[in-house]
């Protein structure tokens, strides 16, 4: 989760989201570089002494910066396209579990091994213990395992919804009468959080999503499935 | 009152870009934009018509003067005579950047501070005096920190009258125990909160 006032990425739980994190910051970085330009000519531009009203070809020039952008996004194009197709690769989930949004909660299923489904709220302010995530902590969350694939089937019941986790690197729409897919793989256990990504209504700030990741012989021993 | 001030800072910028008064001093005539006009800008140095249009008696003197040869004039009317110093100075006719108190050291024709009767003839300022700067900022930036402070006093009176009492996640003990959850949580261990906290020494790292 993100700690308050936090502006950067939070740190990666997935090999994707590291992936990512490195993406950023090169990208990050050559838009620095091309603000820093634009301000210093700007800068350059505003505190000159020199006029020329008769200034016409600048044909070298206009080469350089058509080119050199072409060459940037190209530079940025590809390690897009990289990760991109790293996302998508087969990988053989362990597990598939089922999320369904709805207004303004999330149920999820978990029908591979049993016939497994919860709904997950968020915990209302009155029902807080002091030292609870405001706006974050729920009911119910989905416990799963670590150093699984595992693929998550996501559509809603209703109205449009997303389902986040910033840590994994993940978001996916939930449509109604559409089943999208998306496959993570946790590398550490812990508690991970995430909130609704598409306006649904008057809740949509308040139905989060919340992973728990645990060791793997945990998660065979069957806490999950037990209610 | 400070809006007339700067209101009247904008009323004479307003006046002094109106071409008729300054071709004419005084004299205020409504004017074609089509004609030829005087202007005082440093990337057109050489206006089309002179600044004094109708020359009095003494400028009319000076001018026949000019015309003769340089030697009959006296010191004085050398100095008064702007021909004969861009000629002195090597300009020729380029009048340009003899007008600038700077060109005064370059050939040492240090009588070009006080600027001849024959310069504002044809023109209305020096370089030096068009590009002056002037006391705007002061009154830009004032306007600005006033309206920002008033912004806070707005500001106080909402937090004061309107807003509602914050949540209780927000005392101090909520946060403490907060911030000791996510610390065993191991909350962003990487480059985030948990990395800050040596576990060992159960304290903020230095």
């Amino acid at each position: 989760m993100a700690h308050a006032a936090q502006v950067g990425l939070q740190d990666a739980t997935s090999p994707i989201m590291e992936e990512l994190i490195t993406f950023h910051d090169h990208t990050l970085m050559i838009i620095f570089l091309i603000c820093f330009l634009v301000l210093y000519a700007l800068f350059l531009t505003l505190t000159t002494k020199l006029t020329n009203t008769n200034i016409s070809d600048a044909q070298e020039m206009e080469t350089v910066w058509t080119i050199l952008p072409a060459i940037i996004l190209v530079l940025i194009a590809l390690p897009s396209l990289r990760i991109l197709y790293m996302a998508d690769e087969v990988n053989d989930p362990s597990l598939t579990i089922k999320s369904i949004g709805h207004q303004w909660y999330w149920t999820y299923e978990y029908t591979d091994y049993g016939g497994l489904i919860f709904n997950s709220y968020m915990l209302p302010p009155l029902f807080l213990e002091p030292g609870d995530l405001r706006l974050l902590d729920v009911d119910n969350r989905v416990v799963l395992p670590i150093e699984a694939p595992i693929r998550m089937m996501i559509t809603s019941q209703d109205v449009l919804h997303s389902w986040a986790v910033p840590t994994l690197g993940l978001k996916t729409d939930a449509i109604p009468g559409r089943l999208n897919q998306t496959t993570f793989t946790a590398t550490r256990p812990g508690v991970y959080y995430g909130q609704c990504s598409e306006i649904c209504g008057a809740n949509h700030s308040f139905m989060p999503i919340v992973l728990e990741l645990i060791p793997l012989k945990i998660f065979e021993m069957g806490p999950v499935f037990t209610l | 009152m400070l809006a007339t001030r700067v209101f009247s800072l904008v009323g004479k910028r307003a006046i002094s870009t109106s071409v008729c008064v300054r071709a004419h001093e005084s004299v205020v005539k409504s004017e074609d934009f089509s004609l030829p006009a005087y202007m005082d800008r440093r990337d057109h140095p050489l206006p089309e018509v002179a600044h004094v249009k109708h020359l009095s008696a003494s400028q009319k003197a000076l001018k026949e003067k000019e015309k003769a040869s340089w030697s009959s004039l006296s010191m004085d009317e050398k100095v008064e005579s702007l021909c004969f110093l861009l000629h002195k100075c090597g300009f020729g006719e380029k009048w340009l950047n003899v007008a600038e108190e700077g060109a005064a050291d370059l050939c040492a024709c240090k009588w070009l501070s006080s600027l001849p009767p024959v310069y504002r003839i044809k023109f209305k300022e020096s370089f030096a005096e068009m590009n002056r700067g002037s006391n705007e900022w002061k009154t830009v930036v004032g306007g600005a920190m006033f309206f920002i402070g008033f912004t806070a006093l707005v500001i106080m009176w909402q937090k004061h009258y309107v807003y509602g009492p914050l949540p209780q996640s927000f005392d101090k003990e909520w946060v403490a125990k907060q911030t000791k959850r996510m610390l065993d949580m191991k909350v962003n261990p990487i480059q985030g909160l948990a990395s800050k906290w040596d576990y060992e020494k159960n304290e903020w790292k230095k």
